[in-house]
């Protein structure tokens, strides 16, 4: 046991100049502010209020010029511990309108999705594949939509730096469970907690994502970002997305959140 | 101006040599910024409608140029788990390496799997994680073999093989991306065999070795070539001249090319060898200076005498030469335009060459060795006196003689339709060659190697979710498969029905298209929430205006596309297809199309470049009658060669047709020699069977010394591991063997049948030589 012990420190010690950025990142100690700075900005970006209710439109543009509009009123539900709960109505594309899709997040587990199909009159539970998974075809993927949990990934704060003229944290999060990416590098607003720009890095170590906050605005004392791009920088796909009519705080019920409301959406949240 | 500089170099020779060699490294100078382009695919620019399209149907389909497939092979099927661990962890390393569009690469780690289990609709890679028991490894054997996108697709029908599909980055080198995945499977034990196999691998890989191919063998042919001149003019210093004389007008002619900034392409790579094969012309000079040397004592006029005798043969077979590369240049291939011009220039080069640092080394080589070495040249020595045998026999037998080149004319004729133009680039690498074996294994397990696009257009947005639309592209699917060489055909009609029988509680038979245009739209959103979007977009637009039917074939052969698309078009007329229209992409498309119009443009101006031969000839001669004479070895070598081709069913492909433009080069400079020197002869013996004999034993031998020479010198390229280089070798070896023993064996028969009586400029030739003071009345 100790022989194995010792070897492995001989061993340790010998990779350690060829481990890239092994020796600054270990030195470099995540200052305990990293955690706190993320889960902060989860508060921000993702629950803020005890409810939510938003059009969002999101156009989804190709390198070829081909433009597809989503249109979609979403509601979200804090519930407690950390649980979610997001109900979706489509009200484009065509021919899908009127399909439901209800998610029940949970921390630390992965989600239950359940998606009413009107052609068919039917509701089907929907396996929550992994995270990398794209939200309705578009460059976001449902971590992006409802969050990722914080222990997923390690934080460490990098520095602080000026960002389109915000004072932004500067911080890497580096992916411990499955991600569509390894690296991420975001630039945190310290007045809003909120996002201001994010990379993505893939596997091989190359940019290929790259979020930005295109316009805050503040709805009923919560910064909002209403306005928000993703952009695909190796295939030029990008997604471009509004948040309109957003309110917080307006009581949406607790049992909106369930099948029979999939078959026959809430008429009052969703106009 | 040539027939100065014969004798001012003769005069000032050490300067002569100086001056080429500092011309020569002038040109040498511009080499180290050579740029290489060593794609086939650029012999279409960017801006053709072919490729155009396909980038534009990789745009709206999210499509990558080229592709590799990566084939896995266990015999006792893959089913295992210590396989199946194999291909995901290769699957894992494979995406990380550069070049590789590493979001894209499709596996059965990673392929997109639209599974029900236990009533929840489940899209997830067909392999999520490693099964760790019997029954799990059975559910997984069922759940592909089960699924009609899966299978022979990803695993083959008997589950031996399967395959990673691996999509390039733009501008990546598949060789590259191809040895990397090699070294990674290399490193993987056990009982899996692997077959690294796709378009950009072939070509990648023919395009380096051809480069490193032409540069072991064209100095190699050229160190042959100087060992067997050495044997013929047991000169060293004359031997290295011939040699010397090709390098520089290489170094020139490439030079040249890259100082005006263009890269050097496959084509352009031929030139070394081209030039070589041109400059052997100088041969005829070599040995007419040693007849000379015996025949006058001063060595300067034997020099002077030699290149006034040649020289009007030797500038016309440059003039031939040149315009028959230059008539390349009409052609629409811009790499081909490249070629034909540089290489005319090079042909100047050597004919500069010939007039100026040929006498000079002439001079400055040391004169007793040479009257030595000249001793042995003789008409009656061997190789004459059996020449004269065949002259005897042609000139006492015309009618005989013709006769037989017309039943050879039958022969080559009755081939030639045989012709087929087809080109197959995996076939550019012998049958036991890694890149040729990887595609037959993967062909013969899976559904093919070779990707071709359909993509079905609609009238509208939407138009692709009419289930009456997806119905005909169904049918059209199962029609094609009928074609032998399609191996599996894949499009969004086989998610829909995937998907319908998903949502229907998994019943088998309910794999099929929904009636309303509504539900299928509703699927594919179902399905692009689930999935990855490059699954749904590599298979039908946003919009739904279109489709792509992915349609894989199993071999590389242009012709075999040709014979899908045809079908296509006939099943069409048949069923009228309900508002669709339907146009073929993708790399299977590229090749049908790179092969339709390269080789059809390089057929065109070949024969355009035969008929301007034809017409300098004549226009030398001042006569059709000759003209047409001294193209009947050229003629009659390239029918009997295509003709030969045809028997064979050997295909007409991109190297045979740049080896059509070598012939120029070479065959009609025989002819040429022979009547120009003929023609001299009769102005000094007016008796047409003696100047006949005469010029079959002492010019024919320089045109046999020169066939001999360049078919040794090239019988190393026989050796080569690239088909187009063995077929060039051959070529070679029959072109030169044959043009040249047509040249002595039926051009005296037909000079005795045709142009025997016909005024030649033989007088004419003479009063030439008399303006001369050097020549004087110096004939023999």
């Amino acid at each position: 046991m100790r022989v194995r012990l010792v070897l492995c420190l001989i061993g340790l010690a010998l990779s350690w100049p060829a481990l890239p950025e092994g020796p600054r990142r270990l030195l470099a100690q995540a200052p305990p502010g990293a955690n706190d700075i993320v889960a902060r900005v989860q508060q921000a970006f993702y629950a803020p209020g005890k409810d939510m209710k938003a059009r969002v439109t999101m156009t989804l543009l190709s390198t070829g010029g081909d433009k597809r509009l989503r249109d979609l009123t979403m509601l979200r539900r804090n519930g407690t511990g950390g649980e979610q709960q997001y109900f979706i109505y489509f009200h484009q594309p065509g021919d899908v309108r009127g399909m439901t899709f209800l998610v029940l997040k949970y921390p630390r587990r992965d989600d239950d999705r359940w998606l009413f199909v009107p052609a068919l009159n039917l509701v089907r539970r929907l396996a929550a594949r992994d995270s990398a998974q794209s939200f309705v075809g578009s460059d976001f993927t449902y971590e992006h939509v409802s969050g990722r949990d914080l222990e997923s990934d390690r934080h460490t704060l990098r520095g602080e730096e000026q960002r389109r003229g915000k004072a932004c944290y500067v911080v890497e999060s580096q992916a411990q469970e499955a991600a569509e990416y390894s690296r991420k590098v975001a630039w945190i607003d310290k007045a809003t907690w909120l996002p201001v720009d994010e990379e993505y890095y893939d596997v091989r170590g190359e940019l290929f994502k790259v979020f930005t906050a295109d316009e805050v605005r503040d709805v009923s004392g919560h910064p909002t970002i209403t306005k928000r791009t993703m952009k695909n920088v190796k295939t030029n796909h990008r997604t471009d997305v509004v948040f309109a009519d957003v309110a917080y705080d307006v009581g949406i019920e607790a049992e909106i959140f369930s099948e029979r409301y999939l078959r026959e959406p809430p008429r009052r949240w969703i106009q | 101006m040539l027939r100065r500089l014969p004798e001012w170099a003769v005069t000032w020779p050490k300067l002569t040599v100086a001056l080429a060699i500092a011309a020569t490294m002038v040109f040498a100078a511009w080499l180290p910024r050579m740029r290489t382009d060593t794609d086939p695919k650029n012999m279409l620019p960017v801006t053709s409608d072919v490729r155009v399209f396909n980038r534009q149907v990789e745009q709206w389909f999210g499509l990558h140029e080229d592709m590799i497939v990566v084939g896995i092979v266990r015999d006792d099927g893959l089913f295992d788990r210590a396989a199946l661990e194999v291909v995901s962890r290769l699957t894992d390393r494979i995406v990380r390496l550069p070049g590789v569009v590493a979001a894209d690469v499709t596996s059965v780690t990673t392929a997109d799997n639209v599974v029900a289990e236990a009533g929840t609709l489940s899209v997830q890679p067909l392999l999520p994680a490693i099964p760790d028991t019997a029954q799990a490894l059975e559910a997984f054997r069922h759940a592909v073999l089960d699924n009609p996108m899966v299978v022979d697709r990803l695993v083959s029908a008997e589950g031996r093989a399967t395959a990673i599909y691996v999509p390039l980055e733009p501008g990546a080198n598949g060789k590259e991306v191809a040895d990397r995945i090699r070294t990674l499977v290399s490193e993987e034990r056990g009982d899996l065999r692997f077959y690294v196999a796709g378009d950009p691998v072939a070509r990648d890989t023919f395009g380096s070795e051809m480069f490193r191919q032409m540069a072991i063998f064209a100095p190699m042919a050229g160190l042959l070539m100087l060992v067997a001149l050495y044997g013929m003019f047991r000169n060293l210093a004359l031997a290295f001249t011939i040699v010397g004389v090709a390098m520089m007008a290489t170094l020139w002619s490439m030079g040249l090319l890259v100082a005006i900034g263009q890269p050097v392409h496959i084509m352009s790579s031929m030139m070394p060898v081209f030039l070589m094969a041109i400059a052997t012309d100088s041969i005829h000079i070599f040995n007419e200076f040693y007849f000379r040397l015996r025949e006058v004592p001063d060595r300067r006029r034997a020099v002077l005498e030699t290149i006034d005798t040649v020289g009007a043969p030797v500038r016309y077979t440059a003039l031939a030469t040149a315009a028959g590369f230059g008539v390349l240049m009409i052609g629409g291939i811009v790499p081909v335009r490249v070629f034909g011009f540089f290489t005319a220039f090079g042909t100047l080069v050597i004919r500069l060459m010939s007039f100026s640092f040929i006498p000079a080394v002439m001079m400055l080589v040391r004169e007793d060795r040479l009257r030595r070495a000249s001793r042995h040249e003789s008409m009656d020595a061997g190789a004459s006196r059996s020449l004269a045998w065949l002259g005897r026999f042609s000139v006492n037998r015309p009618r005989a003689v013709a006769v037989s080149g017309v039943v050879l004319l039958a022969v080559a004729l009755v081939g030639l339709p045989r012709i087929r133009i087809n080109n197959n680039m995996v076939r550019w690498f012998k049958p036991g060659s890694e890149v040729r074996v990887a595609d037959a294994v993967i062909n013969e397990q899976l559904g093919g190697s070779s990707l071709l696009y359909v993509v079905a257009s609609g009238p509208g947005e939407d138009a692709l979710k009419d289930p009456a639309a997806l119905r005909y592209v169904e049918a059209a699917q199962r029609d094609l498969e009928q074609e032998q060489v399609v191996g599996k055909t894949t499009s969004v009609v086989d998610l829909v029905k995937r998907v319908n029988r998903v949502m229907l509680d998994d019943r088998p038979k309910q794999e099929q298209i929904p009636d309303s245009k509504t539900a299928v739209g509703q699927y594919l959103f179902l399905f692009g929430m689930a999935a990855k979007p490059a699954t749904l977009n590599t298979l039908i637009t946003g919009s739904a205006e279109r489709a792509n039917l992915w349609v894989q074939l199993k071999t590389w052969d242009a012709g075999a596309v040709e014979q899908v698309l045809t079908r296509l078009e006939t099943y069409q007329l048949a069923h009228p297809p309900p508002g669709l229209r339907f146009e073929p992409a993708g790399i299977a498309y590229f090749n049908l199309v790179w092969n339709r119009e390269v080789l059809r443009d390089m057929i065109r101006t070949f024969v355009t470049a035969l008929a301007v031969v034809l017409v300098i000839l004549t226009a030398s001669f001042r006569s059709w009658r000759w003209g047409l004479v001294s193209f009947v070895p050229l003629g009659l070598t390239i029918l009997l060669i295509y003709g030969a081709l045809g028997y064979v069913g050997k295909d007409f492909d991109m190297p045979v047709s740049v080896l059509s433009a070598l012939s120029l080069g070479m065959a009609v400079d025989f002819a040429i020699h022979f009547i120009r020197r003929y023609r001299q002869r009769l102005a000094d013996d007016a008796d047409t069977s003696r100047a006949l004999l005469w010029t079959v034993a002492r010019p024919g031998k320089g045109i046999m010394r020169n066939a001999v020479l360049f078919s040794l010198a090239f019988a190393v390229m026989l050796f080569s591991s690239l088909t187009p280089y063995i077929t060039v070798g051959a070529f070679i070896i029959a072109m030169m063997m044959l043009s040249a023993f047509f040249t002595v064996f039926y051009l005296p028969a037909l000079i005795v049948l045709f142009a025997r009586r016909e005024p030649t400029d033989a007088h004419a030739a003479a009063h030439a030589g008399t303006v001369n003071p050097v020549v004087g009345h110096g004939r023999t």
